[in-house]
């Protein structure tokens, strides 16, 4: 059964690289959320792995959770990122999956992919490739991944129903979708939901 | 809608702190907003 949508999902999305493409062009410039190393610690990402890494690598991250502290990748296994961002979650995901496994990062935002590309050639990765997509179409084949991760990006797109339907797409049976996103605990007023400023300001 | 969707054995972690010392965290705040992990499985 379909729902009618809160926001126009075509705006909404258009909004969202908006806000985006000046992460990835200028992360450090402030923005109602943290980014980069400091939001990595608060969101209690590993320390040591992302130590390692870069700043090309980390300083665009702007994630809402951690989508690896309810289970680490398994070696050899093939994993898709939702909105990849910078790239920091297909990072450290091609780490735990090895040199067996496989991660695409699906953006659709060249900046974003312009920065994760760049990182992941600099750092020798050869486990990583970066598509450009939405999320609520992923140019990946059906049933080919073991895993979909995610972080911070589910909750921006207005149809979730469909991303939902997407992952469930290109998951192999047995397959899982681990990601992290926002909730709000009291109820958020009919006339903000429809405001598309609100969902990325 | 994890559910709705076909997922099955959905679990959610403890909720993260997103926006603390962020310039949305007052808005945070107002609406009790924070960030959790989800995990769900495709049925084999």
């Amino acid at each position: 059964m379909s729902e009618a949508l809160t926001v126009d999902a075509l705006a909404l999305r258009e909004e969202v690289k908006t806000k985006y493409r000046a992460v990835a062009v200028e992360p450090y410039s402030g923005y109602h959320f943290h980014t980069g190393r400091p939001l990595a610690q608060q969101l209690g990402y590993d320390e040591a792995v992302v130590a390692i890494l870069p700043d090309s690598a980390v300083e665009a991250f702007a994630g809402v959770g951690n989508p690896f502290s309810l289970g680490r990748l398994k070696p050899g296994e093939r994993v898709v990122d939702l909105g990849s961002g910078g790239g920091l979650d297909c990072f450290i995901a091609a780490g735990q999956v090895g040199s067996e496994g496989h991660v695409v990062g699906v953006d659709m935002t060249e900046e974003m992919l312009g920065r994760s590309r760049a990182a992941a050639a600099a750092m020798g990765l050869r486990n990583v490739e970066f598509r450009q997509g939405v999320i609520e179409d992923l140019p990946v084949e059906d049933g080919s991944v073991d895993v979909v991760i995610s972080n911070g990006v589910i909750n921006l797109c207005a149809d979730k129903r469909q991303v939902f339907a997407e992952a469930m797409r290109v998951l192999k049976p047995g397959g899982r979708l681990q990601f992290a996103g926002i909730a709000n605990g009291r109820e958020i007023p009919a006339g903000a939901l429809r405001n598309i400023d609100l969902w990325t300001d | 809608m994890l559910e709705q969707s076909g997922f099955i054995d959905v679990r959610i972690g403890p909720p993260v702190d997103t926006f603390g010392g962020a310039g949305g965290e007052s808005k945070a705040r107002l609406f009790e907003v924070f960030g959790y992990a989800f995990l769900a499985h495709k049925a084999k």
